[in-house]
């Protein structure tokens, strides 16, 4: 599935947040727990169905509602990924990749807003540091 | 090679994308309006490369844009990057709570 536009410079990314977490348990632990409803139950969601299997659906409730979507990917033991929504609200993607590190196993996750005209997300730029402080002064006069 | 961790980004500045983009919008940020031959002269990079920013920026609705004469005058609509920066911010804070019940879940008994 396309997730950025080609021509990068007349449009936007898409909204993309990133987040990660090293686990002391093996890949193929983390894998149960992110394909077993049961496990899922333990950390994603209190009530969550899932069929792990490309095609297969996914219903998932919390206090806040319920969100209903498809998997898009299944990498034994590497990636799973599946589309969601909640009924008022637009699509996205989430996508989990898992590798043995040392300490155990790292956990990414990315969820990537799929409603078309959404724009903006972190590219990989490498020079993050040095921009940020004096860009946050500005914007923040900007937002004041 | 993974892309940095976002984890501490302030959210509006992981809205920006583009670091050249970021620095139009800072620039913008600064003077009110703008022309696209203004901001160039501000920047390192071309007064051509500044106007594809701008159309971006423009598609984005980050910035709008009104003629002047012979001129384009642009101002920066910071909304769409507080809504961006919003939903990055919630996301963001969930992903981190699920991840930790995930680490705790697949913890539990060690040690």
């Amino acid at each position: 599935m396309k997730l950025h536009d080609e021509d990068a410079v007349l449009t936007a990314d898409r909204r993309r947040v990133e987040r990660d977490v090293v686990v002391e348990a093996d890949p193929d632990k983390v894998w149960e727990a992110l394909t077993d409803e049961d496990r899922l139950e333990e950390w994603l969601a209190p009530d969550v169905e899932l069929d792990p299997v490309e095609g297969g659906e996914l219903s998932v409730r919390d206090d806040d509602g319920e969100r209903h979507g498809t998997v898009e990917t299944v990498e034994e033991g590497e990636r799973l990924a599946f589309t969601w929504k909640r009924p008022e609200q637009g699509p996205s993607l989430v996508e989990f990749t898992i590798e043995a590190v040392p300490a155990g196993t790292r956990v990414v996750v990315v969820e990537t807003s799929l409603v078309p005209g959404e724009t903006f997300a972190p590219t990989a730029s490498a020079n993050w540091g040095a921009a940020l402080p004096r860009l946050r002064r500005s914007l923040l006069l900007v937002f004041a | 090679m993974r892309a940095p961790a976002h984890r501490h980004v302030d959210p509006v500045f992981a809205a920006l994308g583009d670091p050249t983009r970021r620095r139009v919008v800072e620039a913008l940020s600064r003077g009110g309006t703008a022309t696209a031959s203004g901001l160039a002269a501000q920047l390192p990079i071309s007064r051509q490369a500044v106007a594809k920013h701008l159309a971006a920026l423009r598609g984005a609705e980050l910035v709008s844009s009104k003629r002047v004469g012979r001129e384009t005058h642009y101002r920066l609509r910071p909304q769409p990057l507080t809504e961006a920066a919003h939903w990055i911010q919630m996301v963001g804070a969930e992903w981190d709570d699920r991840l930790e019940a995930l680490r705790r879940t697949l913890e539990k008994g060690r040690r």
